[in-house]
């Protein structure tokens, strides 16, 4: 459900210096992105001895990886470090199983927007616990104003795009043209009250 | 089983005055409801329709109907669905799911009003300084995504998403006994941390100031990945993945003739219908390219014997497909190879009639070569009219290169039975299909086309089952074939053939030579020669992989798995004492996995099944079904559309055999149609 | 009178008002303050400090407000919601208020992106609109955002930002109409280049009667160098500078001549905006090249400034 990107090699290298490597590799989201090749020149780049791999999908199951740590228990047990090539939690999974041993992530574990649902979009929900679409249009400004505005749009909206980045669209344009086009404008004048950023339960 | 599976719950119902507010200034409001995903998977009842009314209380009488739509957020089904609801004369759409569904139902509904009747809600101690996402097995473990991640010097425990200041740089002054200030039911981040750092003897590396970079990936950046993630994933037609391809082994191997076996093992049945008649016995000899087995029917097939010989056995032997034995004409090789009188190469065979034709191919013992083994000559005399012949020249399968080196090979053969079939279909537009990663075999038949105007080629973006019918249909002309099991291409005027049948109907009407051989690709892991090669029908799986090897074969399966066919849809095989049959494009040997297929986890409605889906289909249904034991339900859920194409076993995250339910509950749809 | 506030003075006494505007420096140099402090005074009613102005780093606006209180002048100090979360901007306006500065102008603040320290974590907790209605809660209601009260009201007058020229501009007035709904006193507009969308704005605002409700000061600015121009055109987001502007610098001859051209425009756009009913004033905003204004002040015939008895 992740995308991930490789770590620049000068992060990775003085980690695994003169030490056994064994690598797991989680090619579970790897339609959604997971650059393979350059996982793998990567791992070539190593000159250590790599006592082992294991690919599996989702590293992120941790009953799955129990199974494997076990099938590849003696690799494990002869490595002195532990490369993990997947999403943030997969590394974190890894490293709870294997908590006395030096599990590395190889992975910067990029956020791709509409995924806490299923599909990447366009669009996004923060899931803040405070939905405010009912007054945006259905179009959410917590997750796609640069600056969270909750009343409208500040002085840099201009032609439809946002100041921050001329790429990106000023999502309070769309949300002014979404309610001109229902016939809501009068939502516009609402006054949004501060926002509870504390009720998405911890 | 023990199950770490977390309450992931998205989404939680506004208060009730906000929703009572909401529904009072919203008209008649039709309700659409998500099913959720990432919870463990167990059919839902009305509750939660039923507790929004009773909010409601007078109220409503304002809900003008209501309806459940599961992943509300993939926007392609969805949209689908909801174009099915009779909405009747609402005035607002009312949305209980989280903010991609209300979001997603906004853009679909652009003047309609959309409300959102729930609140979302993130699973993070860190809210909102950072999101807590998750993989998609529902652990504690949570990943905001931060793009600089920080796992390497934290012992492998996330800060950002679990201290609740997101501190980089060790613990704040307020834990006490280890747990959080903020909530004292967690444990502090960074005791756990330390503590960690100590088991591994890192502590000393405890020493660095992390300054965090909120400003990347920019969101330029990120938006282009959801943009190019969502069209490779939907490139072409909705549904499929992308395997790895592994197709370099053997992509450059000519393909070689294999010798023939001493033995063959010709089944009767090598086609979809009905089996053929035997007509020989043992103690006959035979020679090749005789006919042995007489199709039993119109929807039959004949069979040939592929080497010349003495017919030892009629009986019945073990079947690629697992678990069966079929009948099987057995012939020992007199090593003599002398060809049968009936193999002549056909002159003028430019001015048979497409009767003519036809009978020839049926003759010949000519069936769909990609797999499916459908024979030709019924397939070729479609019902309703066709007016494009689409060329299968895909070759989706990871692996396999059997279709691949025959356009490089055989291009002008190729070329000569679509011009047959041209004849025999009636049909001006050919296509042929090809996926990018067989840039020799594009070139070369993009040269030959320039001969042939009517023909033309298409490379296409690799995908799994790109080569399915429908797929493909949909890929090059954007027509949808009605759904199985009673639609077929011909119905939108379509006829799909492999580049290997058609290859085989050129040999057929012009050389004579009925299908007694085939190419296949053997590769995989553990072969010292891997290739590409032409082998008699027959031939036992044993033999072919002996030569790969090079050696011993009796201790392989120990170690390897083989499959008949590719990775993906290839058949396992239990022994090696099967033979080769039409339908067998190839043979694939694996590594088994160091660990053996997981037994399953329960279902917690990742979706994934639903995005691969090329049928539009929800298979989490079949696997909740099949195990409940009620396969009646499933046909509501529309089984009998499932081409089996295994997308979603394949990217099932809990391991669930999707497809054996699905194919149980195909077989159990057929029968209660009958009944 | 709400408070002590000399700009709410002059408008309550129904004079046009001037307003100026200082940078303060990206350093410790308290020099600077003073210096530009005295260029301004006599020739502006109050003067807005900037608050991290384009995300760059610089001495707090509050700190050199206080310098400026020092040099005998009305300072309006900036708030910006990008650096400070409710707690903090609460903080800082009872701090503000204690020490003697009268006039706050409430902003959402430039993205950090802009700045010399783009990957600083922008906060946003609250928008400019919010932050109008918790200030003003705090003098009008004694009470804290979160509903508690207090003993000692800050006594502020409260400014706000209005860009006229930004998109959707049939949102803009309405835009307005919700500032001063949320508590704003006065409201300073972005630069003025484009009379003709800025006096169908007024009309917008004259309609719905809100220049009633608040002052309103146009924001005016003189042209230094053709660059500078051409810059403002492109590359600032929501400023409107059409064509005509350039091409009339661009009949200047010399560095000199567009300098005086620029200063001349400047001028002429005051007078023009004085015309427009609603307008309450201007918002003259020199920076780094506040030696200027005197003479633009001068030419505008807005001097002397009117000067109460305390």
């Amino acid at each position: 459900m992740l995308a991930v990107q490789i770590k620049a090699k000068e992060e990775i290298l003085p980690l695994v210096s003169s030490k056994r490597i064994f690598i797991f590799e989680c090619l579970g989201c790897h339609d959604v992105y997971y650059p393979v090749e350059e996982a793998q020149k990567l791992i070539d780049s190593i000159d250590q001895e790599i006592v082992g791999r294991a690919t599996l999908d989702y590293l992120c199951h941790a009953d799955y990886d129990r199974e494997y740590i076990k099938a590849y228990a003696r690799e494990i047990e002869r490595a002195e470090v532990i490369l993990v090539f997947s999403c943030g939690v997969g590394a974190q999974v890894v490293s709870s199983l294997l908590d006395d041993r030096k599990v590395y992530t190889c992975c910067d574990t990029l956020y791709l927007a509409g995924f806490q649902g299923l599909t990447a979009k366009e669009f996004d929900c923060d899931q803040c616990g405070e939905c405010y679409l009912n007054y945006t249009g259905g179009l959410c400004p917590v997750a796609l104003c640069s600056k969270n505005l909750l009343n409208g749009p500040c002085g840099g909206s201009q032609g439809g795009k946002c100041e921050v980045d001329p790429d990106m669209p000023c999502v309070w344009q769309e949300i002014f043209d979404r309610l001109a086009g229902l016939g809501q404008l009068e939502t516009m004048d609402r006054l949004g009250p501060p926002k509870k950023w504390n009720v998405s339960p911890a | 089983m023990e199950t770490h599976l977390e309450d992931y719950t998205k989404f939680r119902p506004k208060p009730a005055e906000e929703i009572s507010d909401v529904v009072r200034r919203a008209g008649r409001m039709f309700v659409i409801a998500c099913g959720k995903c990432y919870k463990v998977f167990e059919e839902e009842d009305e509750g939660q329709h039923n507790q929004l009314l009773e909010t409601l209380g007078d109220d409503s009488a304002r809900i003008a109907g209501h309806a459940r739509v599961d992943f509300l957020c993939n926007e392609i089904l969805s949209a689908k669905k909801i174009a099915g609801l009779e909405l009747g004369d609402c005035d607002s759409i009312g949305v209980m799911s989280c903010g991609l569904g209300v979001q997603f139902l906004a853009r679909l509904f652009e003047r309609t009003p959309v409300y959102a009747l729930s609140d979302s809600v993130a699973h993070s101690v860190n809210y909102p300084t950072d999101i807590g996402y998750h993989g998609v097995s529902l652990e504690a473990d949570k990943c905001a995504a931060c793009s600089q991640c920080y796992l390497n010097l934290t012992g492998g425990i996330c800060p950002i998403t679990n201290c609740a200041k997101g501190l980089l740089n060790g613990p704040c002054g307020g834990a006490t006994d280890g747990k959080c200030e903020v909530n004292s039911a967690v444990d502090c981040a960074w005791v756990r941390i330390h503590e960690r750092l100590g088991r591994r003897g890192e502590l000393s590396s405890f020493g660095y100031v992390q300054t965090r970079d909120y400003s990347r990936p920019s969101w330029k950046t990120e938006n282009q990945l959801s943009v190019q993630n969502r069209e490779y994933r939907h490139a072409g037609f909705y549904g499929g993945f992308h395997p790895l391809e592994k197709k370099e082994m053997t992509a450059d191997k000519r393909i070689e003739p294999l010798a023939e076996p001493k033995v063959a093992v010709i089944f009767l049945c090598q086609h979809l219908g009905k089996r053929a008649k035997p007509i020989v016995e043992p103690g006959d000899t035979v020679k090749v390219g005789q006919k042995i087995g007489e199709a039993d029917g119109f929807v039959s097939a004949t069979i040939h014997a592929s080497i010349s010989g003495t017919v030892v056995a009629v009986e019945e032997r073990p079947y690629p497909a697992a678990g069966r034995r079929e009948l099987a004409v057995v012939i020992e090789n007199d090593g003599r190879n002398e060809v049968h009188a009936s193999v002549q190469p056909r002159d003028g065979f430019e001015a048979l009639s497409r009767e003519d034709l036809l009978d020839i191919i049926r003759e010949s013992g000519i069936v769909g070569l990609g797999g499916a083994m459908f024979p030709t000559h019924v397939k070729f005399s479609p019902p309703k009219p066709v007016d494009t012949l689409l060329v299968n020249g895909c070759e989706c399968e990871p692996y396999l290169n059997t279709d691949n080196r025959l356009m490089i090979e055989q291009p002008e053969e190729i070329f000569a039975g679509i011009e047959i079939a041209r004849r025999i279909l009636g049909v001006d537009s050919v296509l042929i299909g090809v996926e990018e990663n067989k840039p020799e075999a594009i070139a070369t038949l993009s040269a030959l086309s320039e001969k042939h105007p009517s023909v033309q080629v298409v490379s296409l973006k690799t995908k799994y089952p790109q080569g399915a019918e429908r797929s493909l249909i949909k890929r090059l002309l954007d027509r949808d074939v009605p759904p199985p099991p009673r639609g077929l291409p011909f119905d939108v005027g379509v006829m799909v053939s492999n580049v290997g049948t058609l290859f085989a109907i050129y040999q057929a009407v012009a050389r004579g030579i009925p299908v007694f051989q085939r190419v296949i690709t053997v590769s995989g892991e553990g072969l010292s020669r891997p290739g590409n090669y032409l082998v008699r029908i027959g031939t036992p799986i044993r033999e072919i992989i002996q030569h790969c090897t090079g050696g011993d074969v009796e201790r392989l399966l120990d170690e390897y798995d083989v499959k008949m066919g590719g990775a993906v849809m290839g058949i396992p095989q239990e022994s090696l004492e099967s033979a080769v049959i039409k339908g067998t494009t190839g043979l694939t040997v694996l590594r088994k996995p160091a660990v053996p297929v997981s037994e399953e986890r329960d279902c917690i409605k990742c979706g994934r099944c639903v995005e691969v889906c090329p049928m539009h289909l929800y298979p989490l249904f079949y696997g909740l079904y099949g195990k409940q034991g009620d396969p009646g339900k499933t046909i509501e859920h529309k089984v009998e559309e499932c081409v089996e194409c295994g997308c979603c076993e394949y990217i099932c995250a809990s391991k669930i055999a999707l497809l054996s339910f699905i194919r149980q509950e195909k077989a159990y749809a057929r029968s209660a149609d009958k009944g | 009178m709400k408070t002590k506030s000399n700009l709410e003075r002059v408008l309550e006494s129904g004079h046009f008002a001037v307003t100026g505007e200082l940078g303060p420096p990206a350093s410790a140099d308290a020099g600077v303050i003073r210096k530009k402090a005295k260029l301004l005074k006599g020739n502006v009613d109050a003067f807005n400090i900037t608050d991290g102005q384009t995300a760059v780093v610089r001495m707090a606006s509050w700190a050199a407000a206080v310098m400026g209180k020092e040099e005998g002048m009305d300072p309006i100090v900036q708030m910006t919601c990008r650096d400070r979360n409710r707690i903090a901007l609460q903080m800082d306006v009872l701090g503000i208020s204690a020490l003697g500065i009268n006039n706050m102008l409430c902003l959402t603040g430039d993205h950090q992106k802009f700045g010399n320290h783009p990957a600083a974590r922008g906060v946003y907790d609250l928008d400019s609109i919010q932050l109008l209605r918790m200030v003003r809660d705090m003098r009008d209601e004694k009470r804290f955002q979160c509903g508690d009260e207090m003993a000692v009201e800050p006594r502020l007058f409260i400014g706000a930002a209005e860009n006229p020229f930004a998109d959707p501009f049939e949102f803009r007035v309405p835009r307005l109409a919700k500032k001063v709904e949320a508590g704003a006193d006065f409201i300073q507009t972005q630069i003025i280049y484009n009379l003709d969308k800025f006096a169908e704005w007024m009309k917008g605002v004259r309609d719905r009667g809100l220049h009633e409700r608040v002052k309103i000061l146009a924001g005016v600015a003189p042209i230094k160098s053709l660059g500078a121009a051409r810059y403002m055109k492109t590359r600032v987001p929501g400023m409107d500078v059409p064509d005509s502007v350039i091409e009339r610098l661009q009949k200047a001859t010399s560095k000199e001549q567009v300098s005086r051209e620029g200063i001349n425009l400047c001028v002429d756009i005051i007078k023009r905006v004085r015309e427009i009913e609603g307008v309450a004033g201007i918002h003259l905003m020199a920076i780094e090249w506040e030696e200027v204004v005197p003479e633009i002040i001068g030419a505008a015939d807005l001097l002397p400034r009117p000067v109460f008895a305390e």
